[in-house]
């Protein structure tokens, strides 16, 4: 030990220590003023030449990873130039998001990332991603080649700012034996209120069975509450907001929430999953619940395998308005910023490869995600899992999100707060609803007004 | 450290003693280690060349060795939490390349919000349960693993095990075992025709579940350092006081517990950080927070849980910071008073 340090190590040591703080140096926010600037507006692209190698940051939605593999594999095939190293970012579009705005911090982001629909306004708000239209246009895709309804959702301030990719509605899913043994039609139900008379005979139905706990279940209220209570909202005329105007304590929102939790306190027959509703669907502990179509494939090859029978509808109606009352939900794909010229042009064409006709089929296929591109080819996806038909035909019933869902940062979080208090702690629907409105507000005057452009 | 205790270190290294062996024993013998430290008075001629030689050698020996963790330290501890203090006084959304400055408005907002109750509410019942719970519960363990049993050795094994696992394994595990649908709990209510509470989704429960699974797993920490206490106890103390007539149960409070006070000390320290640091099983076992929004975890949200208020979140750091630092001085100023080192 009490060899000395010869002055040459100690120098090296120390020089290997200041290297390392110049390293943890990285960028904090700067408060100049300024903010973000838009690149993609001074750049010639026909002059650039694709970089040879990006990153794509997903989270595999829908079991995808395989598929998404087979994608990249087929892009390599058709782009020998360019090299796509796929990344997970996380199992769910949160933890993704999280990876990319905190790699914001650094030198090094991902080029192409999943966006969920509450993720690409906030993204094109920050400035972290890119307007796609003069890249789409370098590459010679146009907006047109997607499903109109699709990428209409990625549009803000005259300007497109992701392409649809892993684009999902919910679905009614229920089990087929258990509404026969009710004796009710092996059908979803067309409004609320009719599963409202059906519900308690579903429910007598299977009293004796061990484990049942309820004709419905809602789905787990962290991340599915603010989406699929929507439906229910729309269905009675009310919603969480109209555009920017905070409707959730409004009359008709009031009660269609009192109506959801009735259904769960006083009249029994509905239940709020801890996790995950289709699991609870496809234990047999509860009849019927509303996922995801990106569960569709999944879920009827576990039905039957365990030679259940599952069924699949469409979203039911409300006394106000029986349609459309059905939200688009899922990701997009969106181009990194703080990338160079060349990476972000390799970025589109990959973006745009893997939304194509052919793409689109493939993932649709595997998943059960609806075909982002106008032209893709689903007859054979049909023919072999003919449920596949209810979400292609739902598409064109759906109803564009409310923003105080998908706009406001933490409004997801915040629907899911009160939705918590109302189904599960038996809470006043009005006051919580009113206190609900008065935090929306809060979101929007303070993070979203000031940075919304005229 | 300033330079008279560097002086004081070498004084005891091999080389030094060469040159006055006989003063140095001394010195060492006579001098308890904290006032080792006083100068010495200057040598004459030759002799103290050498030593100032030597001195500035082993000084800078001392920097060599020290500064690389100083310089660790400094940037991975002090400076981000400089630049959380920093971050702490803006508007700032996560992501975004620009933010305002808002002075101490985080603060104000944090603590004029419902929030703040909640949260600190939430961050109170966790960690003096957890604390306390695993504290009790892993004496009462000590004290069982402490006597003669066959399989000890194993059963101590057993309860340490939690305490090395990964906590989001834990989670996801218990996670299974509370869910109400096909968990092990809700299949054993089934059999006695009970349907299962609802753990995830009631906030009460919620926080229940948190704190049940953290206990249990810390619970092995809490017991092994115990053990370690418990063994030091001498055991003739105990044979005298037996001797002298005093019942188990006053041999364990007039004994062993004042025995053990050096121990509860340290492992109330170390659980109590460690309890209002806690992050993985509440991460894992409610990931949005319903009723288990602690300190830590709130600021985990504000930031990342798609509020994307990273100066508001920073600000809550700083509060835990605040609150973290406060609790371990205040221990270290007057429980440690109360404290016996044998």
């Amino acid at each position: 030990m009490s060899a000395p340090l010869s002055r040459k190590s100690f120098l090296t040591l120390t020089g290997a220590s200041l290297g390392a703080a110049a390293l943890a140096a990285c960028a904090g926010p700067s408060t100049s003023g300024g903010g973000t600037t838009d690149k993609s507006t001074s750049i010639d692209w026909s002059k650039i030449k694709p970089a040879a190698t990006i990153s794509f940051m997903s989270s595999h939605p829908g079991k995808s990873r395989e598929t998404e593999l087979k994608l990249i594999e087929a892009f390599h095939a058709a782009n020998p130039d360019i090299t796509v190293n796929l990344i997970t970012g996380g199992s769910n579009y949160e933890e993704v998001a999280q990876k990319f705005q905190t790699a914001q911090a650094g030198t090094e982001v991902p080029d192409v990332v999943v966006a969920s629909d509450v993720w690409w306004f906030r993204y094109a708000v920050s400035g972290t991603v890119l307007a796609l239209d003069e890249l789409l246009n370098a590459v010679g895709v146009s907006t047109s080649d997607y499903a109109p309804g699709l990428i209409s959702d990625y549009e803000y301030n005259n300007k497109q700012w992701a392409v649809p990719y892993a684009r999902s509605t919910p679905l009614f899913y229920f089990n087929k034996d258990h509404f026969k043994a009710a004796g009710v039609p092996e059908r979803a139900p067309a409004t609320w209120s009719e599963f409202s008379e059906w519900a308690p005979k579903i429910k007598a139905a299977q009293n004796s069975a061990s484990g049942y706990q309820n004709a419905y279940q809602y789905p787990a209220i962290a991340g599915y509450a603010g989406w699929t209570l929507q439906n229910v909202l729309w269905g009675m005329g009310g919603s969480w907001s109209k555009e920017w105007e905070i409707t959730a304590d409004a009359a008709a929102s009031v009660s269609a929430m009192q109506w959801v939790q009735d259904s769960i306190v006083k009249d029994g027959w509905a239940g709020v999953s801890s996790k995950n509703a289709i699991t609870d669907l496809q234990a047999g502990a509860v009849s019927a619940t509303i996922s995801s179509s990106a569960d569709l494939t999944a879920t009827l090859k576990a039905a039957k395998e365990a030679n259940m029978r599952i069924g699949v509808g469409f979203l039911p109606g409300g006394p106000v308005s029986a349609s459309p009352v059905c939200p688009t939900g899922g990701s997009g794909l969106v181009v990194a910023s703080k990338t160079a010229p060349e990476r972000q042009l390799a970025a589109a064409k990959f973006v745009t490869f893997v939304t194509n006709a052919q793409s689109a089929a493939t993932l649709s296929a595997a998943t059960g995600y609806m075909p982002v591109a106008k032209d893709a080819d689903i007859s054979a996806i049909v023919a072999q899992t003919p449920e596949f038909a209810t979400v292609v035909d739902q598409l064109k019933v759906t109803r564009t999100q409310d923003f105080a869902k998908t706009f406001l940062p933490g409004g997801d979080q915040e629907l899911a707060k009160a939705a918590t208090k109302i189904m599960n702690e038996k809470a006043e629907v009005k006051a919580t609803l009113s206190d609900l409105r008065a935090a929306l507000e809060t979101i929007y005057t303070k993070d979203v007004k000031p940075k919304l452009k005229s | 450290m300033g330079r008279s205790d560097i002086g004081a270190a070498t004084q005891r290294t091999p080389t030094t003693t060469r040159s006055n062996p006989a003063r140095l024993a001394t010195a060492d013998a006579v001098l308890p280690p904290g006032e080792a430290a006083l100068p010495r008075p200057p040598r004459p001629g030759l002799e103290a060349r050498r030593w100032n030689k030597r001195s500035r050698r082993d000084a800078l020996v001392f920097v060599a060795f020290a500064a690389p963790n100083v310089l660790l330290i400094l940037l991975f501890t002090y400076r981000p939490l400089i630049t959380n203090i920093y971050y702490s006084t803006l508007d700032w959304t996560l992501g975004a390349a620009s933010a305002t400055s808002v002075g101490l408005g985080n603060y104000v907002e944090f603590f004029d919000s419902p929030d703040a109750s909640a949260v600190l509410g939430v961050t109170a019942i966790f960690t003096v349960t957890t604390v306390g719970g695993a504290m009790a519960l892993g004496l009462l363990v000590a004290l069982t693993l402490n006597q003669r049993l066959k399989g000890r050795t194993f059963a101590r094994a057993v309860v340490f095990a939690p305490y090395v696992l990964s906590g989001v394994g834990v989670g996801l595990v218990w996670l299974f075992i509370f869910d109400p649908t096909y968990g092990v709990l809700s299949w054993m209510l089934r059999g006695i025709g009970q349907l299962s509470p609802q753990w995830v989704n009631d906030p009460k429960l919620a926080l229940v579940m948190v704190i049940l699974v953290y206990i249990w797993k810390n619970l092995g920490y809490c017991a092994v350092v115990y053990l370690a206490g418990l063994q030091s106890v001498p055991p003739q103390l105990l044979e005298a006081a037996s001797l002298d007539g005093a019942s188990s149960a006053r041999r364990f409070v007039s004994i062993v517990v004042p025995l053990l006070s050096p121990t509860t000390f340290f492992l109330l320290i170390t659980t109590l950080l460690s309890s209002l640091q806690a992050f993985d099983i509440i991460r894992i076992m409610t990931p949005s927070g319903n009723g288990t929004s602690t300190l830590i975890f709130d600021s985990y949200l504000q930031a990342f849980g798609s509020y994307n208020r990273a100066g508001y979140s920073a600000a809550i750091s700083v509060v835990l910071f605040l609150a973290l630092l406060i609790m371990t001085a205040v221990q270290l100023r007057f429980v440690e008073r109360k404290v016996h080192y044998s």
